[in-house]
């Protein structure tokens, strides 16, 4: 299983990537709410989440996944199978 | 693994639906040595079964649920999850006697409850008596269920295998019986199940196997439409058995991730028939590199299907430019005409033309209601993509406000009649009527013309917005609007307007009196992540100010007039310099 903060820290670094501000991305930042990230938009970050951490995201844990940290968690899981 | 997909040619004589229900279409196929293909997201060959297999398997499955004693016709809803099991059900309903009802698998981030609302609203709405939902997918069945809704059984595919099979002879679905039911929009509070009869949707799969897609014994399929999607369902899963043809299924929510999978696929397969909406080839045309041109052999492609929204010509073309060097032939486009109320196809146009636009004066169109063809001394040139002539056994008439049919080139109400329209809306006396006339003419809810013989659609009359062949109704974007604190019930106002990148974009008017700029901005954020979670699409939040929303003379809101008021804020705040960001309220 993966470190919680290193997955964390690739997480912010992939959406500084795609042009989000660092400086305002917490934990509790909403994806879709705060990043207001489109369909097209959630879509590549989870192709680059899959390629990143070389794990396959099954759709139904998205229907849980809202903020940064939900994200995190559900990679750290996959991360560790 | 070792798994080989299924071959595209085999001996078997290739017969186009002239069968009198589902299962005897099956039956037929499975004598040969076609089937289905299942492919993950990184492009393996997970499962690959024949139709001979498919049809053993559900004639067992078919004798197990025999064994729970069920009303003949009763409903068995599916969550459609891509992949063997669906097929299984489906078709051991057809065997058993039960109508199989294709549930959504809308799932978006953050939309649990969402997903499970409305999975509730679509059992209660089809009266279910058993329901069935994947490993992975289970979960949200179950909550949707909770003590709420009375199902005989209900589980994962698992829990109907470990039934007992009974030997009890099976009566499969007869021609004049449902084959099933299907539900034409994610709405949870106004679900339309479309009633389809086993002739209905045989008569659709004959006319579109012979005539509109004049499939022949070296043809292979390939598809990523949903399962619970018209044209998934209709066109990508009977059809072929329809024709005894083989198909590679790519998962939707693959797709939607990697789209060039499916361009891979079709080239590594040899496919020959795969259909999208318009977004399809616009997401593949955004990703497609020239390398990735280089690497593919698109030459095979002879039916790219373009269908279910508005069909924009530079979307198609910037595609068909890409796919060039791949031998990808713009030829292939084949734009179609169709939805659930008809089975699926209504008109096709004809094979090997490609995109046939009709140009026409727009100002006189919009005016006059009259599609003049445009010429030198036009002003303001609209181009509509001819769909082609309907189907054979079908009629099409253009009819003007009081129901009378127009000639050629007016514009109006597309009606359709024909074999292959639906019975009704499921338990929905009232819509039904509405939308079908006692003579059998479908009110399609579609504006548009004929133009030598073709049909040719210029817009929607009813309020329903379509976004990524998706049907959505306004009701259900107010709906969330008024579900908030600081909105009232009738201040907010939805319909769709292009992008400028091609399709469209629904966007929420919403009246509002909180002054703070703060809790503004957080309201239309919320709203905002709300329509993603609950409709998974995206949204453009106008806050105005109370009594901007037009309303009719009878105090009802208008949609059509708050989105004319809403284009011409666009237009003023674009010719003062302020951008389009002023004039959103966000």
């Amino acid at each position: 299983m993966r470190d919680y903060e290193e997955i964390l820290a690739e997480i912010y670094q992939g959406l500084q990537d795609s042009g989000q501000d660092r400086a305002s991305l917490t934990e509790d930042t909403e994806l879709v709410g705060d990043l207001g990230l489109d369909s097209v938009q959630v879509m590549e970050m989870l192709l680059e989440v899959e390629d990143r951490f070389n794990i396959s995201i099954p759709v139904n844990i998205l229907a849980d996944v809202v903020t940064v940290r939900d994200l995190a968690r559900q990679i750290q899981r996959l991360t560790g199978d | 693994m070792g798994v080989e997909p299924t071959p595209t040619i085999h001996a078997l004589p290739l017969r186009s639906a002239d069968f009198s229900s589902l299962a005897e279409t099956l039956d037929y196929a499975a004598e040969g040595e076609t089937g289905v293909n299942f492919y993950t997201g990184r492009g393996e060959l997970q499962a690959a079964l024949s139709y001979g297999e498919l049809r053993r398997q559900a004639l067992v499955l078919a004798r197990r649920l025999a064994g729970l004693g069920l009303d003949r016709g009763a409903r068995a809803a599916l969550v459609a999850v891509t992949g063997p099991d669906f097929l299984r059900f489906f078709f051991a309903c057809q065997y058993a006697g039960l109508v199989p009802v294709p549930l959504p698998v809308s799932i978006r981030l953050g939309g649990h409850g969402a997903y499970v609302s409305q999975l509730r609203g679509l059992l209660e709405g089809c009266g279910a008596a058993v329901a069935m939902a994947p490993a992975g997918v289970l979960k949200f069945l179950e909550e949707a269920v909770g003590d709420r809704i009375a199902l005989h059984t209900y589980g994962g595919p698992e829990t109907f295998d470990a039934l007992p099979e009974t030997d009890v002879p099976l009566q499969p679905l007869r021609a004049d019986e449902m084959a099933y039911i299907q539900y034409t929009s994610g709405s949870t509070r106004f679900p339309r199940g479309v009633v389809i009869t086993q002739r209905q949707v045989l008569s659709n799969l004959g006319s579109i196997i012979r005539h509109g897609l004049q499939v022949t014994e070296r043809d292979r399929c390939v598809s990523w439409l949903p399962y619970y999607h018209d044209m998934g369902m209709v066109g990508f899963v009977l059809a072929p058995i329809g024709a005894q043809r083989s198909v590679d299924y790519l998962d939707t929510h693959d797709f939607a991730m990697r789209p060039r999978r499916w361009l891979e696929l079709i080239s590594r397969n040899r496919g020959t028939i795969s259909f999208s909406p318009p977004f399809g080839y616009e997401l593949c045309a955004r990703r497609v590199s020239e390398e990735d041109a280089a690497r593919y052999d698109l030459s095979c492609w002879r039916i790219a299907g373009v269908g279910a929204e508005t069909i924009r010509a530079e979307t198609l073309e910037r595609f068909a430019q890409a796919l060039a060097p791949a031998g990808f032939r713009p030829e292939a486009f084949l734009p179609s005409y169709g939805m659930a109320e008809c089975s699926l196809g209504i008109s096709f146009t004809p094979i090997g033309r490609g995109l046939a636009v009709d140009r026409v004066d727009a100002d006189h169109l919009a005016g006059e209601h009259f599609a003049q063809p445009a010429d030198a001394g036009t002003a303001r040139v609209g181009g509509f993509i001819k769909c082609g002539p309907p189907l054979p056994g079908h009629e099409v008439v253009i009819r003007d406000g009081q129901g009378r049919p127009l000639p050629d080139r007016h514009a109006g109400a597309i009606t359709v009649r024909g074999p292959s329209v639906m019975s009704g809306y499921f338990e929905q006396p009232d819509l039904t009527r509405a939308s079908l006339s006692e003579d059998g003419w479908l009110d399609t809810g579609d504006v548009g013309y004929i133009a030598d013989g073709e049909v040719v659609i210029t817009g929607r009359k009813s309020d329903m917005i379509i976004i990524r062949g998706r049907n959505i109704w306004p009701q259900d974007l107010e709906y969330l609007a008024e579900q908030q604190p600081e909105v009232r019930p009738g201040d907010a106002s939805a319909f769709s307007v292009p992008r400028t990148d091609g399709g469209e974009v629904v966007v929420l008017v919403v009246q509002c009196r909180v002054a703070d700029a703060a809790r503004r901005a957080a309201l239309v954020r919320r709203m905002h992540r709300l329509i993603h979670e609950t409709l998974g699409i995206d949204s453009v939040i106008e806050l105005v100010p109370p009594h901007t929303l037009p309303r009719t003379s009878s105090g009802k809101l208008s949609r059509s007039a708050a989105r004319r008021d809403y284009l011409q804020r666009l237009e003023e705040a674009e010719r003062s310099g302020g951008g389009v960001e002023a004039a959103l309220g966000g």
